[in-house]
C-alpha cells in the first residue's frame, strides 16, 4: 500500500510540471479565443520546450547555466516536499529560495534588459512572499499544523478570504497583466529570462512550470473530501477556476507600475488574509 | 551541421528587426499577430529578443548604419535558424538603388533563406515564406535521417 502510495507521489512529482505546461497552453488557447484569434494547440508549451532542448546550446558564463539549474532543482524540490505533505513553511522557503537563484541568474549577465529583468523579479518576490507567507501562516492556524498532510477538512468554506489572497499571488507568479512586471513583453521583452538561450531557456521554463505547480498546489489544499475522487475532481476543479479567472484578468487588464503592484499585493492581500484572521478568531471566541 | 526536431516545425519563433525600411512592411509583419491572420495558431510567437529566435524576419534596404546590428542579431540567434527577407527593400534594395547609404537588401549582410517580394509584402506572402522555409528545415530533418543511415555501416567498418 505504502510503496503504491510512494509511486503515485513520485508520479505526481514527475508530471505536475508537464501538466502545467499543458495549462499555460490551454491559456494561450483561451488567451487567443478570447481575442477572437484561433490560437496553438493546447500541447504548444511542449512542442516549445522540446525544441528548445534541441536548439543550439548557447550561454553568457557557466553561473548563469549553474543558477538555471539551481531555480529549477529548489522548486521541484519544493513541489516533492508539498506533494509527499510535507511542512509548508519549508516549501515556501525553498520556492522562494529558487525564485531568487533566478534573479542571481539573471544577474551573472550583462545586460541591461537582464538587470531590469532581475530587479523588477525582486520586487515581485517582495511583493508576493509575506502575502503567501500570510497564507499558509492562515491555514496553519486553522489546522495547527504546518503539514500539508495533516489538511483534512475544508478550508476553502474558512479561509475563503486567504483564497482570494492566495490568488493575487498567483496572478503574480504566473506573470499575467496587470502584474507581469518582470516579464514584461513589450517593454523588456521577458525579463530574467532574456539572456538564456536553447536548452538553458528549457530549463527556466520548465523551472517556471514547477514554481507555478507549487502554488497551484497550495491552491488544491483548499479543498478536501473523506472521498478520494470527490477529493481530486475537486483539486482539479479548483486549479481550473483559479486558471480562468487569472486569465480572465489578464484579458481585461493593461500593464500597471512595479510599485502600484507592491503596494496592492501587499496591502489588498495582507488586509484579506487579517480580515479572514481576525473572523476566525473571533468566530473561535463566540461558539469554541 | 544544426540539428533541426520536429518540434522546431511546429514552434518558430519569430525575431522582426526593421533595418530602416519606411514601415510599410512592418506593418504588413505586425498584421501577421491580428486575428485575421493569427500566427499563433502554428505555433509563432514574436519574441522580440534574438537569442530566443528561430525565424528572423528582416525588413528595410538594410542602411550603414544598421548593418553591424543586423550582423550581430543574425550571430546572437541560435542555429537552427532562418532569415526571411520581407519586401523589395530587404530583398534587393531596388526601391534605393545606387543609394550610398544603404547595402541595397538584407543579402549583402547575412545570408538569406526565402525573399518575399513586393512593396509592401502581402501578410500572406509572408506567411508562406515562412512555411517555404520550414519546408527547408523538414528537408534537412530527411537528410540528417537519410545521413544517418548512409554513416551506420560506414562505422562499423571503421570499427571493424
Amino acid at each position: 500500500m505504502s510503496a503504491e502510495i510512494a509511486l503515485v507521489e513520485l508520479a505526481m512529482i514527475a508530471l505536475a510540471p508537464f501538466v502545467v505546461g499543458v495549462l499555460f497552453g490551454v491559456d494561450r488557447k483561451l488567451t487567443a479565443r478570447m481575442q477572437n484569434r484561433v490560437g496553438p494547440p493546447i500541447v504548444q508549451p511542449l512542442y516549445d520546450l522540446r525544441k528548445l532542448l534541441a536548439k543550439q546550446p548557447r550561454l553568457m558564463n557557466g553561473g548563469q547555466v549553474a543558477f538555471a539549474l539551481a531555480y529549477l532543482v529548489l522548486q521541484m524540490t519544493a513541489l516533492a516536499i508539498l506533494v509527499t505533505g510535507g511542512d509548508l513553511l519549508i516549501v515556501f522557503f525553498v520556492s522562494g529560495g529558487g525564485s531568487l537563484c533566478l534573479v542571481i541568474g539573471a544577474f551573472s549577465a550583462r545586460s541591461p534588459f537582464s538587470h531590469i529583468g532581475a530587479q523588477r523579479e525582486l520586487l515581485q518576490v517582495l511583493a508576493y512572499e509575506p502575502v503567501l507567507f500570510l497564507v499558509i501562516v492562515s491555514i496553519a492556524f486553522q489546522q495547527r499544523s504546518f503539514l500539508a498532510a495533516d489538511i483534512t477538512s475544508l478550508l476553502l468554506l474558512a479561509l475563503p478570504l486567504s483564497l482570494a489572497a492566495l490568488f493575487v499571488v498567483l496572478i503574480v507568479k504566473l506573470q499575467k497583466s496587470p502584474y507581469d512586471i518582470a516579464s514584461a513583453h513589450t517593454e523588456i521583452i521577458s525579463g530574467p529570462h532574456i539572456e538564456y538561450s536553447g536548452p538553458f531557456l528549457a530549463i527556466v521554463e520548465f523551472a517556471h512550470w514547477a514554481e507555478v505547480a507549487v502554488i497551484f498546489g497550495i491552491f488544491t489544499l483548499f479543498v478536501y473530501d473523506p472521498n478520494v475522487w470527490i477529493s481530486v475532481a475537486a483539486k482539479i476543479a479548483i486549479v481550473l477556476v483559479a486558471l480562468f479567472l487569472a486569465l480572465l484578468v489578464d484579458n481585461a487588464a493593461a500593464r500597471l507600475t512595479a510599485g502600484r503592484m507592491v503596494r496592492f499585493v501587499w496591502f489588498v492581500g495582507v488586509l484579506l488574509v487579517a480580515v479572514n484572521l481576525i473572523a476566525l478568531f473571533v468566530a473561535g471566541k463566540v461558539m469554541p | 551541421m544544426t540539428k533541426v526536431v520536429s518540434s522546431q516545425i511546429r514552434s518558430p519563433w519569430i525575431l522582426h528587426f526593421d533595418t530602416g525600411s519606411c514601415n510599410g512592411c512592418d506593418l504588413e509583419v505586425w498584421a501577421l499577430l491580428t486575428p485575421r491572420y493569427d500566427i499563433e495558431r502554428f505555433g509563432m510567437l514574436n519574441k522580440a529578443n534574438p537569442k530566443h529566435a528561430d525565424i528572423l524576419l528582416i525588413t528595410g534596404p538594410v542602411t550603414k548604419k544598421c548593418e553591424e546590428r543586423l550582423r550581430k542579431l543574425y550571430e546572437q540567434t541560435p542555429d537552427p535558424k532562418l532569415v526571411i527577407a520581407c519586401g523589395d527593400c530587404a530583398s534587393t534594395g531596388a526601391p534605393f538603388f545606387d543609394c550610398y547609404n544603404h547595402s541595397h537588401g538584407v543579402n549583402n549582410v547575412i545570408p538569406v533563406d526565402v525573399f518575399v517580394p513586393g512593396c509592401a509584402c502581402r501578410p500572406e506572402a509572408i506567411i508562406d515564406a515562412v512555411v517555404m522555409g520550414i519546408e527547408k528545415w523538414r528537408g534537412m530533418m530527411a537528410e540528417a535521417e537519410n545521413g544517418e543511415e548512409d554513416r551506420g555501416p560506414e562505422r562499423e567498418r571503421e570499427v571493424s
